[in-house]
């Protein structure tokens, strides 16, 4: 069953304020959280995220596609890591 | 680029696993080789089954039936790296990074890039313990010819109430 609409999305507090700082101070900075439980709001698209899973703070760069996903969706708790085959990559 | 399934009916057709980020595109890559150094070119059949040819003496001899495709179960597939078309600009494949020596901006030496990762949320670097998402403000000079990356390492947003906050919202 999907959460109610009238509840609105659900975000723990002080990663609210810490995204308000990240954003503000304008700089290259990560920002550490610990809330995997958090849905990405729009005001977070564009900063990067650094978000436990456990083990380690995974970087997370937010953008439009993510948001009202969970933070948790993007920092896997287990070790595989993939193939890289012919992927490529592009700095964000 | 992939690695060979189980066996699909009878005819020596087989699943293929492709690493690839298009599979479709796994065929023009030219003949893959495995770790004997066997050579196979291959044709997609239908949804992730592909029909397997040995490259033998010039010949090119088609995995005859199902008892041949089985033993070919969990045959590590790989490419020569100069089968693959030069990226765009500004674009690097995910197996050059790896490797290459990292630098800060003002001349630390952090050691090779121990792993390029994405699991959705943007590529990062592993450099050690240490990683870096793969941005122009964190990764400002990629040079894969030279061998090496430039980083600027990121400063960390610290908020007053940080964490001692944090478990306070995680045990209401």
């Amino acid at each position: 069953m999907t959460r109610s609409v009238w509840k609105g999305p659900f975000v723990d507090g002080y990663l609210l304020n810490k995204a308000e700082a990240g954003r503000a101070s304008g700089r290259n900075e990560i920002i550490k959280i610990w809330s995997r439980r958090s849905t990405i709001l729009p005001q977070f698209v564009g900063l990067t995220f650094g978000v436990y899973n456990g083990h380690k703070f995974l970087p997370v760069q937010v953008n439009e596609n993510m948001v009202g996903h969970k933070f948790g969706e993007f920092s896997p708790t287990r070790t595989f890591t993939g193939h890289s085959g012919d992927k490529k990559a592009k700095r964000g | 680029m992939g690695v060979v399934g189980r066996p699909h009916g009878v005819r020596g057709l087989v699943h293929l696993h492709s690493y690839a980020a298009d599979p479709a595109a796994l065929p023009s890559y030219g003949p893959l080789v495995d770790e004997r150094g066997r050579q196979f070119r291959m044709r997609w059949h239908s949804e992730g089954v592909a029909e397997l040819f040995e490259m033998a003496d010039g010949k090119r001899l088609r995995v005859p039936d199902r008892t041949a495709a089985e033993k070919l179960v969990n045959t590590r597939l790989y490419i020569e790296r100069a089968s693959l078309p030069p990226p765009d600009a500004d674009e690097f494949y995910l197996s050059d990074l790896q490797g290459l020596q990292v630098m800060t901006v003002d001349g630390r030496d952090l050691g090779p890039v121990t792993g390029v990762h994405d699991h959705g949320g943007g590529v990062y670097l592993e450099i050690g313990t240490l990683l870096l998402p793969f941005t122009k403000a964190c990764v400002p000079g990629v040079d894969v010819a030279g061998g090496r990356i430039t980083v600027a390492l990121p400063a960390e947003v610290v908020v007053a109430e940080d964490r001692a906050e944090a478990s306070r919202d995680t045990a209401a």
